[in-house]
């Protein structure tokens, strides 16, 4: 199955590759990519579902002022995925609702 | 808790200027900026991780932006990056968080550099994924050279719209259609106006001709109506506005796009500002609210300055300008500059930033706001991205009584979220204005409360002397 690639660049100028897992399953992206880039370059528009309406939220603001492209890292909910890097193995999980904290490992 | 002569709280073009020049009068300068590495978003670097690193800049601003953080750091600044400025107490004294710790310092002179952010208009749709504002599809696409879709439909107002198109078209993504709320009529009586800023009247017609080579139709005069799609943006309608950017019922138009970008202009970041108590007033021209200065940049609070796009919108030139005037200032209230050497250098720095303000206010007349562009949104839409709100709940609110954004607030939690009422209060305050049939200056504003941005109980917990 091919995923789509929305980045712009060629590989060879980004940082190292590297694996984060979204909701368990393995996503590639490179080094120096925050959370939000890394999902939005494979067109994974949604970071969580809002707690009232259950809707689907992103990226939105792209600066750390609006708190919508929140994500649960690594067991800590609540982090913006725009304002946050990826590192090797993070485990990022769409957010539901509040977010729970997570067993840290 | 620490002391320093002179805080600088925020690291774009603003900042960094007020920065370098205090610095090079020998002021002991702390820098403040929530990003991991400065620039703002006009100087937003690419990820130091990609190749190349730091020395790699494809775009002009970001190796301008480089020089200038170079020289700030240089020069002995200290650079706290990735540190929050939450709260502003006793006038000058700023609180920092990081992610484990936070410290208080005392400051001879602050200067706050907060910049803006996309003015935030509700439309139904504007929650949908793939929906995104301009300066957040600008930072995607230039810091991490990421496309946000395939076939993008821009819409807004003002010059930043050019700007992203011309980034979309560089990705080698379609841009479906670019909506710009102006009518642009008549653009021949600014003409003598404009001589004198022929560089910037060049770069926006460099930008136009490559729309035209890509064949993307410019609609003037057309504002969004809705976004549409089940779990994402999947297409979006149209409609031709009238001067007041309200849009004209029969004239709508329906378009398919995979994402949606939305840049009606910019506001201030008044959170700090407002936090160490100075005086704002209305800004009819650009929509909005700034702190009230002195010629020194100087607000209402002695030894607070406030510069850049967070004192009203006026863009990269007149920030940099209006930093190294405040930079002057601080150096002259520290005692550093004095007599002729202050008020010669001031002096000119003043004639410069004259000279840029006439070609921004001839910007704010061409893309002069319209606040018919906040009837979009009906009952249904959502006004308070955090906590759900509706407009049709605030408008609740205020039929039972509520005649202040504070009232709407304390009833419907509206503004209550983690963004603090950055997203809504705009809104809000157009939505009381109309119920209420009072001018919007009426409305009020939140009542700003420390932290401005969310601090975390780790950090609170453990404050470094």
């Amino acid at each position: 199955m091919t995923q789509p690639d929305l980045r712009m660049s060629p590989p060879a100028e980004r940082g190292r590759a590297l694996t984060i897992l979204l909701d368990g399953q393995p996503l590639g992206c490179h080094e120096g990519e925050s959370i939000a880039a890394a999902l939005l370059a494979a067109g994974r528009r949604s970071t969580r579902v809002t707690a009232r309406a259950g809707e689907p939220r992103g990226y939105f603001c792209g600066m750390g002022v609006c708190h919508d492209c929140l994500v649960t890292a690594d067991g800590l909910p609540n982090v913006r995925a725009c304002m946050t890097p990826v590192k090797e193995g993070l485990r990022v999980e769409i957010q539901r609702g509040l977010g729970e904290w997570g067993v840290q490992s | 808790m620490r002391s320093a002569a002179c805080v600088v709280v925020g690291g774009g073009p603003a900042g960094l200027a007020a920065a370098r020049t205090a610095a090079r009068h020998g002021v002991r300068v702390v820098l403040v900026d929530e990003n991991a590495e400065l620039g703002g978003q006009y100087y937003r670097q690419l990820p130091a991780a990609f190749s190349g690193g730091a020395g790699a800049h494809p775009v002009k601003e970001q190796a301008e932006g480089r020089r200038l953080m170079d020289e700030v750091r240089a020069l002995g600044v200290e650079v706290m990056a990735g540190a929050v400025a939450w709260g502003i107490f006793d006038q000058r004294t700023v609180a920092v968080a990081t992610q484990d710790e936070t410290t208080r310092i005392a400051a001879d002179t602050v200067v706050l550099a907060p910049g803006a952010y996309d003015r935030p208009v509700p439309f139904p749709g504007w929650t949908l994924p793939g929906v995104l504002t301009a300066g957040g599809a600008q930072n995607l696409m230039k810091a991490y050279r990421v496309l946000p879709g395939r076939r993008v439909l821009v819409v807004g107002s003002g010059p930043l719209l050019l700007v992203v198109a011309h980034y979309l078209l560089q990705g080698g993504a379609q841009v479906v259609s670019l909506c710009e709320a102006s009518s642009l009529r008549g653009l021949w009586r600014y003409a003598h106006r404009l001589l004198p800023h022929l560089d910037f009247v060049q770069q926006g017609r460099r930008y136009r001709r490559e729309l035209a080579g890509a064949g993307v139709p410019v609609l003037t005069g057309h504002v969004i109506l809705r976004a549409t799609g089940a779990t994402e943006v999947t297409g979006a309608t149209i409609a031709r506005c009238d001067d007041d950017w309200r849009p004209i019922p029969g004239s709508e138009q329906t378009l398919e796009a995979d994402a949606l970008i939305v840049g009606y202009g910019l506001v201030s970041s008044l959170e700090l500002s407002r936090l160490a108590g100075c005086e704002h007033r209305w800004e009819a021209a650009l929509g909005g609210w700034a702190p009230v200065r002195n010629r020194d940049m100087e607000s209402t609070v002695p030894g607070v300055f406030i510069v850049g796009d967070g004192a009203g919108v006026a863009g990269s030139a007149v920030a940099l300008e209006e930093g190294h005037l405040a930079g002057l200032s601080v150096a002259h209230r520290l005692g550093r500059l004095t007599g002729r050497d202050y008020s010669g250098e001031a002096n000119r720095a003043r004639g410069r930033l004259l000279h840029l303000q006439g070609f921004r206010r001839v910007m704010d007349e061409i893309f002069r706001f319209g606040a018919g562009i906040y009837s979009l949104a009906d009952e249904q839409t959502t006004l308070c991205r955090c906590e759900e709100v509706t407009v049709g709940e605030a408008l609740l609110a205020l039929r039972e009584g509520a005649t202040h954004v504070n009232e709407v607030k304390a009833w419907t939690r509206v503004g209550m979220g983690r963004c603090q009422g950055r997203l809504c209060g705009p809104a809000l305050a157009h939505v009381v204005a109309h119920e209420t049939g009072r001018p919007v200056t009426e409305s009020g504003v939140f009542t700003p409360r420390p932290p401005a941005k969310p601090v975390t109980m780790a950090a609170l917990a453990r404050e470094i002397e």
